[in-house]
């Protein structure tokens, strides 16, 4: 326009036009826009506009708590809480409430495939790969892979559930090898280790049960059990009993850890020691305990030498006196191994000096003590998830040709296990895998065929809850939806199959053995076969006369579990009379730093493809969406680094590379980083972001098998480069500007 | 370019263009309003007036509406528990369309006609839990053919009602032009 | 005290209007561990923005688990306890006066801090305005299928009671509305009012360590009440002193 506008021809213009608009718009039905389909067979008791609430467990982690799903017209809408449930009592957590972005995902397996080793399943479009194959010609395949079994193995998730005794009873009869339980979670937990300190101490492989709830003192040595450790839920309450449950008393927690985990955050003291000598602290604190109590030294302890011990340790004895001091006039202590602690070359060791603190605060088989978790109510025996060991023999007898057919279900092993123990390499020495994951894993991407199966809220079935509750409880499951459905069509969008229904149908065709093995129509029907000896059982949260009423109360409610606490008091070992010795952790690698991976506290070990995960601000640092390693800033001021820098760390097994955060919770001499991120497949959400600190863990074993994962030694190599951080706390971290110092 | 314009305005063929425009774009509105306005269609031509007429009550087909929110479509069964037993369904042309859906089980994409924004969540129950007759909203069904509204559904529709309920009851007024009690 | 609120230090007490809806949250129990953000954000249907967004602060979190350092020096390191903070619902909330189009308005019937979505033109005054940074504005498209067709199989779990709200909209924690009037209208149909505990917003419902108790300031035998009395020494409201008069009363933790 070479001439201007006056004001008010340009409000006549505008007024004209806007006018118009408004005319035209909001003018129609917005009908003409939508259509509505509704069902053709509605169910007897849906109203359109109102939910239907369906109870089952919730399989993010295998705590086994018990949820109960909201959901309308076929849609699972909302994780809610199954008050009764003796888990969680009516509580969930971020990865529970989030479980519904996993059976939504935008990138799960969508059907059979026959895959080709490395291929991708799904594409920069989100197009996830066309199945291939009818589920027919997928159960000849599984039904081929029973044949002659004996090289066959089975590798599945660490929860104990009905598959896995639908696993274990065909192997027990066909003369496969027994199926395996493992993953990131049983390894970071160290349940190698406290299932081997029980056994050693209690005569069973049990998980132990930490009464944390009706304790006034807590000591925890390394134990995360605010964040992903055994049962968070469960913990997470029992910590709110321990604080304000009692109104004349306030527990007092103690927190021994290299880095203030969120854990550690909400200790009354955080006593930051090095990594690996937590057993020898552990001891100098019995020595002082059994000290002022006065009377008999326990042999335990009386090799103990103070000045030693604590001049080479670097820490204040007077910290540890106060400390030994809350022990002596504390009601109920108890001490908890775990985590990270467990995790070092001398990790049993460690977990037995804990356990003779507890021991000399005689809380075996007590309230507010250490007790054993109970079997569920239909195990006969205790077992446990497989240790790191365990699983280095299975690669072993992967790459020595014992393997012929592995079948995999449930974990993702190429991401959760390190990569120095060869698990990938392994793969190429095995003749056929066959996995059966829900979502497109790396392990599916590295498998020959993908038979995915129903999500776990699509799924029937039962969990045996290993700890969390004193009560023996059997944590039920049922489909909350009947499967995931094609926006505007009645077609399926993910046409899974249950991995119990694959493997009944397949021993069908494997042969005579195979089909007496699994003698039944269904998934269900086996269930409930292990279930019958329930019926009748008194002391139950429910009676039912006959199996199908039981199985209908079993779904009701979620699950079965005895009324009373049903806690063994261990008769242990007299480990105070015991000498015990706790060697120095050893460390692999050079490298000036020690080095902590932990479990993300918002992702878990399985949470890096559901979006709202991701976008969780981690609790002590608030960074959302990558990894970072926390270093102490003085160390960075020293070396010079910044936040957001990003920084190489090497390790004797690998290297990654990570943006720093300054974090003041730390030992100068450690730097941490969380699991959960750097994945290459996994979904859009997962794939390409951060990395996994596994990379750089080593092949060592403790006494108990678990990884040595907390026992390296790293050096920092500065990249030059830069990746910011989103954190929810600002762009500026902790320490704000650089200041020229 | 307003001086421009005027001008241009000022010449015969000016002006008759500015008419040929004006009217060209009142057509365009007046058939957009009225097309807008017309009840969509459906995928089979349900006549209310035949089925109230012959006496079927409003919430035999959606009962929906005393319980909750939504009065609910009828699905395929409801439909044709009826129809399977009368004669006229294998003779009468519109509802070969029926038992089409029926024999293939697939359900009958309806199109909403009584529908409200997203941002308004509206609750069938306590309107009717508070005396009103379907009629009242939804017009007299028994002389209406394929399903249309009587009236725009708009807010100030609904506000006129709420306040004339509640004219005498303060409270009930404060709840019933309360932002919150449908926004949210 | 969940009732009364007087200037510290002054001998002043004013006695505001009671209020309706109301939470205690105990800081002493609270773990950090962002149940409550996560179930709040799967009933309400917030937006996930991605890496780049939150980096910049544009995160929709509607409750946040805020930590601070009340000391950084080694190896004496103590982080403030853990802070959920969402929108308190003041009644003298700052919010409220600033919108031009009345889209955050006090509910008088529910007694609530409002957005109502619909009306909202994203001015974002309220949101400059709200001391506790608690209102989170739609900058994009966060949600729109056509441009983030990935979440087309994610929307199935989408909560129809709430509002999806689009980019120019202001949104914000509302007390779960939406399972407040459920439940009003449970209780009317059943000719009774509701009762102390028979519903909950879902932070506090998932809240693993019951830090967060949701329910009725109006009724002195009330959950909530309880626990303020029960707890008043360590009871007060974030940031008393701007007198924004918030329905939502912290215990203090780590004492």
């Amino acid at each position: 326009m070479s001439e201007k506008i006056s004001r008010r021809d340009f409000l006549k213009l505008a007024s004209v036009g806007a006018a118009t608009t408004a005319v035209l718009t909001g003018c129609g039905p917005a009908s003409r826009y939508v259509q509505r389909e509704p069902y053709s067979k509605m169910p007897e008791y849906t109203y359109n506009g109102l939910s239907t609430y369906y109870a089952t467990t919730c399989r993010e982690c295998a705590a086994g708590c018990g949820i109960i799903v909201r959901t309308m017209q076929g849609r699972a809408l909302k994780v809610e809480e199954n008050p009764n449930h003796p888990v969680n009592r009516g509580k969930t957590c971020a990865r529970g409430q989030v479980a519904l972005e996993g059976l939504y995902n935008p990138n799960r397996v969508r059907g059979p495939i026959q895959h080709t080793r490395g291929e991708a399943l799904y594409n920069a479009e989100f197009e996830n790969a066309e199945p291939n194959l009818t589920w027919d010609e997928a159960i000849q395949v599984v039904a081929d892979a029973l044949v002659s079994p004996e090289r066959t193995a089975f590798l599945m998730g660490t929860a104990s559930d009905h598959l896995f005794d639908l696993v274990s009873d065909l192997a027990a009869d066909t003369g496969a090898p027994a199926p395996i339980r493992f993953s990131a979670g049983s390894l970071f937990d160290g349940q190698a280790t406290l299932s081997r300190v029980a056994e050693d101490l209690f005569g069973q492989p049990a998980l132990p049960f930490f009464d944390i709830g009706n304790s006034d003192l807590v000591l925890s040595f390394g134990a995360n059990f605010l964040e992903t450790w055994l049962s968070p839920v469960a913990y997470n309450r029992a910590y709110a009993q321990m604080r304000r449950g009692n109104p004349d008393r306030r527990g007092y927690f103690i927190q021994f850890e290299p880095r203030m985990s969120q854990t550690a955050a909400k200790a009354d003291e955080w006593v930051p020691i090095q990594p690996g000598t937590e057993g020898q602290v552990a001891l100098v604190i019995g020595r002082l305990v059994a000290e002022a109590k006065g009377g008999d030294m326990p042999l335990a302890f009386a090799n103990v030498d103070l000045e030693a011990i604590t001049s080479e340790l670097g820490i204040d004895r007077e910290i540890l006196e106060n400390i030994a001091q809350h022990v002596v006039d504390a009601e109920s202590p108890i001490a908890i191994p775990g985590g990270a602690v467990l995790g070092q070359s001398n990790g049993l060791q460690t977990a037995q000096a804990v356990m003779a603190l507890n021991a000399l605060s005689n809380n075996f088989g007590k309230a507010g003590g250490v007790l054993l978790s109970p079997l569920a109510p239909n195990q006969d025996a205790y077992h446990r998830p497989a240790s790191a060991q365990e699983m280095a023999d299975l690669i072993r007898r992967m790459n020595s040709g014992d393997v012929t057919k592995l079948l995999i279900h449930g974990v993702n092993p190429i991401f959760e296990l390190p990569k120095s123990l060869g698990f990938a390499e392994a793969l190429a020495n095995v003749g056929t895998v066959i996995s059966f994951a829900t979502f497109a894993d790396e392990t599916a991407v590295a498998a020959d065929y993908v038979f995915p199966d129903r999500h776990g809220l699509e799924s029937w079935g039962y969990q045996q809850v290993a700890t969390g509750t004193s009560q023996s409880a059997l944590s039920g499951s049922q489909p909350v939806v009947t499967g995931v459905y094609q926006r505007d069509s009645s077609e399926i969008l993910y046409n899974a199959r249950s991995t119990a229904d694959i493997l009944i149908s397949a021993a069908k065709l494997a042969g005579e053995t195979a089909a007496q093995a699994l003698p039944y129509n269904d998934e269900v029907e086996y269930i409930q076969s292990k279930l019958t000896n329930l019926v009748g059982q008194a002391d139950g949260s429910f009676t039912a006369p006959e199996i199908n009423s039981f199985s209908a109360h079993f779904q009701q409610n979620g699950g079965w579990w005895r009324n009373t606490a049903d806690l063994e008091a261990p008769a242990a070992v007299d480990v105070l009379g015991s000498d015990l010795q706790v060697q120095a952790a050893e460390f692999a690698g050079e490298g000036e730093f020690f080095f902590l991976p932990f479990v993300s506290p918002t992702l878990g070990e399985a949470g890096a493809n559901k979006p709202w995960l991701q976008e969780l601000a981690d609790p002590t640092t608030t960074v959302m969406w990558n990894t970072w390693v926390e270093i102490n800033p003085e160390t960075a001021h020293e070396l010079e680094i910044e936040d957001d820098d990003v920084i190489r760390i090497v390790s004797e097994a690998g290297t990654v590379e990570a943006s720093v955060y300054k974090y003041p919770g730390i030992r100068p001499d450690t730097i941490a980083m969380p699991f959960g991120q750097g994945h290459t497949a996994y979904g859009i959400y997962a794939q390409g972001r951060g990395v996994n600190p596994a990379d750089l863990i080593g092949e060592h074993f403790n006494e108990a098998g678990d990884l040595v994962f907390a026992g390296m030694k790293v050096n920092i190599e500065k990249t030059g480069k830069k990746r910011e951080l989103a954190r929810m706390e600002g762009k500026l971290g902790v320490y704000g500007f650089i200041e020229e110092k | 370019m307003i001086r421009n314009l005027f001008g241009w305005l000022n010449q015969p063929m000016g002006r008759i263009a500015v008419l040929i425009a004006a009217l060209s774009l009142f057509s365009l509105a007046a058939f957009g309003i009225f097309y807008t306005q017309q009840s969509p269609e459906q995928p089979i031509e349900f006549t209310h007036q035949l089925h109230v007429n012959l006496g079927v009550q409003c919430l035999y087909c959606h009962p929906g509406a005393l319980r909750g929110p939504s009065p609910g479509l009828p699905t395929l069964t409801k439909c044709w528990g009826c129809h399977q037993q009368i004669a006229k369904t294998d003779t009468s042309p519109k509802l070969a369309v029926l038992k089409d859906f029926v024999l293939k089980n697939k359900e009958i994409a309806w199109v909403p006609v009584s529908q409200v924004p997203d941002f308004v969540h509206f609750t069938h129950r306590p309107h009717i839990a508070a005396g009103l007759n379907c009629e009242r909203c939804h017009g007299d069904m028994s002389k209406v053919e394929i399903a249309q509204n009587p009236q725009v559904m708009n807010m100030g529709w609904c506000l006129n009602c709420h306040r004339e309920r509640a004219a005498n009851d303060p409270e009930k007024l404060t709840k019933l032009t309360d932002c919150g009690t449908c926004h949210y | 005290m969940a009732t009364e609120l007087g200037m510290p230090g002054t001998n002043q007490v004013e006695e505001g209007p009671v209020g309706v809806w109301g939470m205690v949250i105990d800081q002493d129990l609270c773990t950090g561990c962002q149940a409550c953000v996560a179930a709040c954000s799967m009933e309400n249907n917030v937006a996930v923005v991605g890496e780049e967004d939150a980096g910049y602060g544009r995160y929709m979190h509607w409750i946040r688990i805020e930590r601070l350092w009340e000391s950084t020096e080694y190896p004496k390191v103590k982080m403030t306890p853990f802070q959920p903070m969402l929108c308190q619902h003041c009644h003298n909330a700052p919010c409220e006066p600033v919108c031009p189009v009345y889209a955050s308005v006090h509910s008088l019937s529910q007694d609530l801090n409002l957005q109502v979505y619909n009306r909202c033109v994203g001015t974002r005054y309220c949101g400059n305005n709200c001391p506790y940074q608690v209102r989170s504005f739609n900058w994009l498209d966060y949600q729109d299928e056509r441009i983030h067709p990935e979440l087309v199989t994610l929307h199935n779990h989408m909560n129809p009671d709430v509002t999806v709200r689009r980019r120019g909209v202001m949104e914000k924690c509302t007390f779960c509305i939406q399972r407040i009037h459920k439940a009003e209208d449970k209780a009317k149909s059943e000719g009774r009012e509701i009762e102390d505990g028979e519903f909950t917003t879902a932070c506090a419902a998932a809240c693993p360590a019951n830090a967060i108790t949701f329910g009725r300031l109006d009724d002195p035998e009330s959950e909530i009440n309880q626990r303020a009395e029960a707890n008043q020494s360590r009871a007060y409201h974030a940031l008393e002193e701007i007198r924004t008069m918030p329905r939502i009363t912290y215990l203090k933790g780590g004492v």
